[in-house]
């Protein structure tokens, strides 16, 4: 995420918020102390809150927060010593945050899986009109957005492709 | 219908990332002949909506049947929807790590013991088949 918030080692928005890409994929790479899944939906729903915690080993911490609890914690240091990755389920999740008052240098747009309505931009990332906006506004605001699934997989710059 | 009865008409719906499924499914086939309702769905190029859909599509058609979910990865998105799929239905089970001896066991064993026992055979036998060979 850069800035003053450091122990963000990866701010990623992902459709599928927990799974195999982020555990295995950027887990084995950044070995977190610990992950933030940062929704309003499910940090509300005591039933997907249990169903992702436990699918993340027992090594990683969880911690499912609402988005402004999420600014909240990151903003008051309670995360500071540790290594975090920090989960969103869509661009204006991303919007919001920086409107809570977390800035925002970088985020990895790297799950944003087909449906209905969305149109290809990588085989890794499909976006409808609204998300095209949304992302045209994060450019707006000097965030880099990195479209990358894995690591490994070629750096994109996704900034010129959603202008 | 006794319990065997029931076991024999066991559904598997095997749910994998990439084309794992349709793959194992073919090779188990393969092996063991046409099987009738084992089916494949590979589910990682779709998004979280559509792979429930198409679980609860099958579980749906089949009335009150038992069903295994075989999924691959424990704790991945195939793992996650598959459990809110089944969500509060009766006598449907999901096992992860599905490789291709489960998948035989299954294909052999339906219809020979009663559901909950041919689970735990199932879940048995693939842990049997993950082994160092040291000859």
């Amino acid at each position: 995420m850069g800035g003053e918030y450091r122990m963000i080692a990866l701010f990623r928005v992902d459709d599928r918020l927990i799974h195999g890409q982020v555990i295995l994929g950027w887990g084995s790479v950044l070995k977190p102390d610990r992950i933030i899944l940062a929704d309003d939906e499910v940090a509300s729903n005591e039933w997907e809150k249990n169903l992702y915690a436990a699918s993340v080993p027992p090594e990683i911490k969880v911690s499912i927060l609402p988005l402004p609890e999420t600014a909240a914690q990151i903003k008051r240091g309670i995360f500071d010593t540790e290594r975090v990755i920090l989960l969103v389920r869509h661009p204006k999740d991303v919007v919001a945050l920086m409107d809570l008052g977390l800035p925002v240098s970088e985020v990895n747009v790297g799950g944003l899986h087909y449906r209905e309505g969305r149109a290809k931009v990588l085989d890794n990332v499909y976006i409808d009109a609204e998300e095209r906006s949304i992302m045209r506004e994060l450019v707006k605001r000097g965030v880099i957005l990195d479209g990358r699934a894995v690591p490994g997989s070629r750096a994109v710059r996704l900034n010129s492709r959603v202008v | 219908m006794s319990d065997e009865k029931q076991s024999e008409r066991t559904a598997g719906i095997v749910v994998t990332h990439g084309k794992l499924a349709d793959e194992l499914v073919r090779t188990a086939e393969l092996i063991v002949g046409k099987q009738e309702e084992l089916y494949a769905i590979s589910g990682s190029d779709l998004c979280d909506e559509n792979v429930i859909d198409r679980i609860r599509g099958i579980i749906v058609r089949r009335g009150d049947m038992h069903a295994i979910v075989f999924v691959d990865y424990f704790g991945g998105s195939c793992c996650i929807n598959s459990v809110r799929a089944v969500e509060h239905e009766e006598g449907i089970k999901i096992i992860s790590g599905v490789n291709l001896p489960v998948l035989l066991a299954f294909a052999t064993k339906r219809g020979t013991m009663p559901f909950e026992e041919m689970v735990d055979h199932i879940i048995r036998r693939g842990r049997e088949s993950v082994k160092m060979i040291d000859l």
